[in-house]
């Protein structure tokens, strides 16, 4: 027995050498040291660098400038209406492209062989209102603008991101084809040309922040006539109706103190339209260069700068997916038109989930306008709500637009 | 009574610790040889499955052509007419610092049904922004990074396609669990304008991933309606399916020999159990005649051996699972080289390999042990019984045993003799071998003792003799550890010719297939990787070179599934490296330039191909038929390849790369100066330019490393059967103790009894090696010319090296002599009265 720990010992050392096999793990390779290069275009301020940028006037011309301005980094095609089909049924559309540049033409490499190497994507939002079914549909679409899949050309108009399209039938820019379908809906319109082009801000220069080149060149188109069809699931509406189509291109807007904005698209019955946007600032102030114009049946415009538009949030309402709580109605006031106006969503929830969480709505408006009544429709978007302290919302259009 | 029985049980084996070691050392062997070698087969499966689940994602279908790439419009003109979900991709291999990688090139943008590469949470527009616009931007995962030592936005080099790219870390892929962790490890994606332009893949696509309902054949059809000819929908596990079979044959033979060292286990078990059981007889007795039934001692001897096998196996798992670490990098290079890339970074721990291995540890022990279970519980109720009776009544058993082995290898021959060609029979005939021949080695060995004997006679000195008939006299436990050890030492010496056989061939085909002075390739992925387009004309016009012929590789669609389809265009000499198994030479190369496929041995034999017969290739213009003019030997991939003329080729898919050139040197050139005159003349180029003997001797190491598993397993049966012999006899000697004090007591001294026992020893290894070397030939022939011809479809030349025999011999006598130093030099250390009292 006394040699017994002999075998002892040389069970104890299979035991280890197993367990130290099952243990071992090589060590990596050696390496060779990485190139590592300070990162060319690391801060925000380069980041804009070789983009143009809207400092000045211009002299606008149509239909050129409804293409593509691809010097400058972001830029959108903002399309959106009231319609009714028969027996007065309402519905709301939106159909947005966004030009986003990821980096600009002197920031990209010597161009490359691949077909899809392409520095601007392209982002699309599609939605849907059923008012009287309480129903709202939306759709985020991306693709790059290369290779096809998505882009912008002048003439004659395209815009497209897949078999998402806003078409001019040749060179005159009208009837203007728009054609989207989502998931489970689609729509098919014909917009014809309405009033005429509206300069927003000055001349079109619409500065945002205090800063020299945050301003975008901004248009809009505030009343085309639209007639297609709708569709939902196996249903399908002849509709009929106004849309609205707002155009801007910028490399940067918004300053450092601010979060978003409120956006007022009415078109009243009288032949008017309003245009209000309120740029909010981080601790809910209104910023003072928040703007607007109300344009009059001939197309006459009228400019409106912060202190003469008041405007009063009298509900709110939290979104059930984000979480988010939105302003869901509003009293707005222009002693200068002598207009009081209260606006209404539709339907409360028009909210669109997706890389970015905003609320964009049609909405319905009721008022006095030099002591007579006046009513009209409107889209109103909200953005820049879910940056609030305690929000489980996602990135707002910063992160997107690059001013996070 | 119970607690007794048992304490006798302890009692008995805790004075023998080194038998008990021993033959738990052999099942742990055992076991963690066949655990490791599933361990590995499993791992290399996984990995493959969970590349090609990282790189398909959610996919269900893929479009592909049978080609490598399709044309990207086809994309474009499916998403803009709205099928959705689908997402292009572009996929390639790149090496960085050594470490192989897949390259994975897809559109963000299409990508979120797909996989989760790119969530935006990650690192948001800066990411995103950095992989599409900068050329070279890849993600790839932290741990990756971290390995490598890259951080975000470093700029490292990598090699693609034999040239060194600068690429640049735009961030990491996000990965929630161990597995998806596991699977990115080998993985980099980028964007794929930038995958197209690494891979020089301009236009081109690998593949069209898609997400189609299940129920839903309707929609499958329709998309297969618009397809082009040349490009269908294929289910996305297809491709591991594929992989599976294309190395099934790899996995059963590895499995076969790792079952080898098994078997080889069992022997030692029994050994032991039946040594333990002949020894404790006169106890056995006893106990039986107080009243032990012959189910407690059956209970009592079996349950012994289910001990020794719950510790061996244990032991054996845990063995087994270091043991696969190894392994899996031997398997993995060897699935490398035979069949496609795989990256395989560790052990996938599958619950299912350990418990095969715990079945087969367990049932080997039983099994093992249930024929001297048996004999325990037929000793008679009595207390003493002569050893002399004992041997006697055992020599008869020998020889039925001996008939029963004679039986058996009979049964085995006629196997071999059964027509078809079927892997497991092939198995079967080799297991028959392998126990026939254990069944007759104890009725062997006593003829052989008898003979030596006869030959030593009153001339050898008498320890000699003495040690001749304490061999044959103790046949009982002395024949089963022969048996034991040669059929052990057998295993290596049959492997070691089949490996040697098999290297000669290749070598031999290297030397007259090779037939070009030069060649030149890419410097990694040789046979994928394309050559520049001057470079062909550059060689062409180079000082002293006479003819250059051309290769290229490209997978393709066929009647008999997806095929290795190589595009030669052969040099006047080329001709010359064709040895034809079947068709005449003249003809076939004429046919093979008119348009007709060459094809090599295994994928003839895979398919069932003959001469004469067509296969049907799924060309751009869809399916084509094309004679097989040859059935010639190569010995390149075990999948076997097909040969197409480049003319022929390009007729029907117009456009072929070069991946690598065989020159010709003018007759009056020198090839050195040729060489040195390209290397020169294509310095900026990452080639690998090598003489017809520097690729002879790259291809051998290739060879070497393909086989290195095997090797390892070999080495790995030679360390049981070395383990076999020592704990055979060294249990043989300890157990004559009391002889041994007899033998001292009457007057042999210390040295001489010394000299006994390693003669002892030394003969019984020395008859252990030598009737190793049928059963070992028997083996080596049944392993080259049934199995790898069933399993590989290769014709092997029979080379017997001497070495490896010899080699089998020294290692049987060399543990025999190790075996008898330890029991010699206690003995001749104890006194005489101490050995001689009862224990």
């Amino acid at each position: 027995m006394n040699r017994g720990w002999l075998p002892l010992v040389l069970l104890a050392m299979l035991v280890v050498l197993a367990t130290s096999l099952f243990l071992y793990r090589p060590s990596p390779e050696p390496q060779t040291p990485s190139l590592s290069v300070e990162r060319a275009l690391g801060g925000e301020a380069e980041a804009q660098e070789g983009y143009a940028r809207a400092t000045e006037h211009r002299a606008f011309r149509f239909p050129e400038d409804h293409g593509p301005h691809p010097d400058y980094r972001n830029e959108w095609w903002y399309i959106t209406g009231n319609l009714d089909a028969p027996q007065r049924r309402p519905f709301g559309f939106q159909l947005t492209l966004f030009r986003i540049a990821l980096a600009s033409e002197l920031q990209m490499a010597e161009p490359t062989p691949s077909a899809w190497r392409s520095r601007q994507v392209y982002m699309g939002h599609l939605a849907l209102t059923d008012v009287e079914d309480e129903r709202f549909f939306s759709e985020e679409r991306f693709a790059r603008g290369a290779a096809g899949l998505a882009g912008a050309q002048t003439s004659p108009l395209r815009v497209w991101l897949e078999e998402w399209r806003i078409e001019a039938p040749g060179p005159s820019t009208f009837p203007l084809h728009l054609q989207a379908g989502g998931d489970g809906f689609r729509i098919d319109l014909q917009l014809e040309r309405g009033k005429p082009v509206v300069l927003q801000g000055d001349r079109g220069l619409s500065q945002k922040s205090a800063e020299p080149g945050n301003a975008s060149y901004y248009y809009s188109l505030t009343r085309m006539p639209a007639a297609g069809e709708i569709t939902i699931g196996e249903e399908r509406w002849p509709v009929r109706g106004q849309a609205w189509l707002d155009r801007e291109w910028s490399t940067s807007a918004l300053g450092p103190d601010q979060v978003g904005w409120d956006w007022f698209a009415l078109q009243f019955a009288d032949g008017r339209e309003l245009m209000f946007y309120r740029l909010r600032l981080r601790d809910g102030a209104t910023d003072p260069l928040s703007a607007g114009t109300l344009v009059g049946p001939e197309g006459d415009v009228t400019r409106l700068t912060a202190d003469e538009v008041s405007i009063a949030e009298l509900a709110h309402w939290e979104s059930p997916r984000s979480g988010i709580r939105y302003p869901s109605r509003w009293h707005l006031r222009i002693p200068k038109a002598d207009l009081s106006l209260e606006v209404r969503p539709r339907i409360p929830d028009q909210e669109l989930d997706h890389t970015v969480t905003y609320w964009e709505g049609a909405v319905q408006v009721d008022g006095t306008a030099a002591g007579r009544s006046i009513a009209g429709r409107g889209y109103v978007e909200l953005t820049g709500y879910d940056s609030a302290p305690g929000k489980k919302g996602k990135k707002g259009v910063g992160v997107i637009f690059g001013h996070e | 009574m119970i607690p007794l029985l048992w304490r006798s049980s302890l009692r008995y084996h805790s004075t023998r610790p080194w038998q008990l070691l021993l033959a738990i050392l052999g099942i742990t062997l055992g076991v963690a040889v066949v655990t490791a070698v599933d361990l590995a087969n499993e791992s290399a499966r996984r990995a493959f499955a969970l590349s090609v689940e990282a790189t398909a994602g959610k996919a269900t279908h893929q479009i592909g052509a049978g080609e490598t790439t399709l044309p990207e419009s086809l994309y474009l003109e499916l998403r803009l007419g709205g099928l959705r979900p689908s997402a292009p991709v572009v996929e390639g291999y790149l090496s960085v610092s050594g470490r192989s990688f897949r390259l994975l090139g897809i559109d963000p943008f299409a990508e979120a049904p797909f996989r989760n590469y790119l969530e935006i949470a990650g690192g948001g527009r800066s990411d995103l922004a950095a992989l599409l616009t900068r050329p070279g931007a890849v993600l790839m995962a932290a741990e990756t990074a971290e390995a490598l030592q890259l951080e975000r936005g470093a700029h490292f080099s990598a090699r693609v396609g034999g040239r060194v790219r600068l690429l640049e870390l735009a961030g990491f892929l996000p990965a929630t669990d161990l597995v998806e962790r596991r699977a990115q490890e080998g993985l980099l994606v980028a964007d794929i304008a930038t995958t197209q332009e690494l891979l020089g893949l301009q236009g081109r696509l690998s593949r069209i991933d898609l997400i189609l309902p299940d129920a839903d054949p309707r929609s499958l059809a329709q998309i297969e309606a618009g397809l082009p000819p040349g490009v269908r929908v294929e289910r996305a596990a297809a491709r591991v399916e594929v992989m599976e079979q294309m190395t099934r044959a790899f996995s059963i033979n590895l499995t076969a020999l790792s079952l080898l060292a098994l078997v080889v286990g069992m022997f030692l078990i029994y050994n032991t159990m039946t040594f333990s059981v002949i020894q404790r007889r006169p106890l056995i007795g006893t106990l039986r005649a107080l009243g032990t039934s012959q189910a407690e001692i059956f209970r009592l001897v079996g349950t012994e051996a289910l001990m020794l096998g719950v510790i061996g196996t244990a032991l054996g798992l845990l063995l087994g699972m270091g043991l696969a670490g190894v392994l899996v990098r031997l398997v993995t290079r060897t699935i490398n080289d035979l069949y496609f890339v795989l990256d395989v970074t560790g052990v996938f721990l599958t619950p299912l390999s350990l418990l095969k291995g715990v079945a087969l540890g367990l049932a080997a022990t039983l099994i093992a042990a249930l024929k001297p279970a048996l004999d325990a519980t037929r000793t008679p109720p009595r207390q003493v019984m002569s050893r002399s009776f004992l041997e006697t009544h055992y020599r008869q058993g020998a020889l039925h045993s001996g008939a029963v082995g004679l039986l058996l290898l009979l049964f085995g021959a006629l196997l071999l003799a059964l027509p078809g060609d079927s892997l497991m029979v092939g198995f079967a005939a080799l297991a028959a071998f392998i126990f026939g021949f254990a069944f007759a080695v104890p009725q062997i060995t006593l003829v052989l003792m008898g003979a030596l004997q006869q030959l030593v006679g009153q001339r050898a000195g008498f320890l000699l003799r003495l040690a001749v008939r304490g061999l044959s006299a103790s046949v009982s436990r002395t024949g089963i550890a022969i048996a034991a050890l040669s059929v052990a030492i057998a295993a290596t010496i049959g492997m070691g010719i089949m490996i040697d056989s098999f290297r000669q061939t290749v070598a031999q085909w290297l030397e007259h297939y090779l037939q070009a002075d030069i060649y030149i390739s890419a410097l990694d992925d040789p046979a994928v990787t394309p050559l520049p387009e001057h470079l062909v004309s550059t060689v062409r016009q180079a000082p002293g070179v006479h003819h250059v012929s051309t290769y290229w590789q490209v997978e393709v669609d066929s009647d008999v599934g997806p095929i290795e389809l190589a595009v030669l265009q052969l040099a006047p000499e080329s001709d010359r490296g064709y040895h034809f198994k079947s068709g005449e030479r003249q003809r076939a190369v004429r046919q093979f330039h008119e348009g007709a496929l060459l094809v090599s041995e295994p994928f003839a034999f895979h398919h069932r191909v003959e001469v004469g017969d067509h296969i049907e290739l799924l060309t751009p213009k869809g399916s084509r038929s094309f004679p097989v003019a040859g059935i010639f030997y190569h010995y390149g991939t075990s999948r076997g390849t097909v040969q197409m003329a480049r003319a022929v080729y390009l007729r029907h898919w117009r456009e072929a790369e070069v991946s690598s050139l065989g020159v010709y040197v003018e007759p009056e050139s020198d090839v050195e100066q040729v060489v040195n005159g390209l290397r020169r003349a294509l310095e900026q180029e990452a080639l690998e330019i090598r003489s017809n003997r520097g690729l002879r001797e790259a291809s051998l190491q290739i060879f070497d490393r393909t086989f290195a598993i095997t090797a390892v397993l070999r080495l790995l049966a030679m360390l049981i059967a070395f383990v076999g012999v020592i704990s055979a006899l060294m249990a043989l000697q300890l157990e004559r103790s009391r002889e041994f004090g007899i033998l001292r007591a009457t007057g042999m001294t210390p040295a001489e009894l010394w000299r006994m026992v390693t003669a002892q020893t030394g003969l019984m290894g020395l008859t252990a090696g030598l009737l190793a070397i049928p059963l070992g030939l028997v083996l080596a022939l049944v392993l080259i010319l049934v199995i790898n011809r069933r399993a590989f479809g290769w014709s092997l030349l029979v080379e017997i090296p001497p070495g490896v025999v010899f080699e089998g011999v020294l290692l049987a006598i060399v543990a025999a002599l190790l075996a008898g130093l330890v029991p010699a030099r206690r003995m001749a250390a104890t006194p005489p009265a101490e050995a001689l009292r009862e224990e």
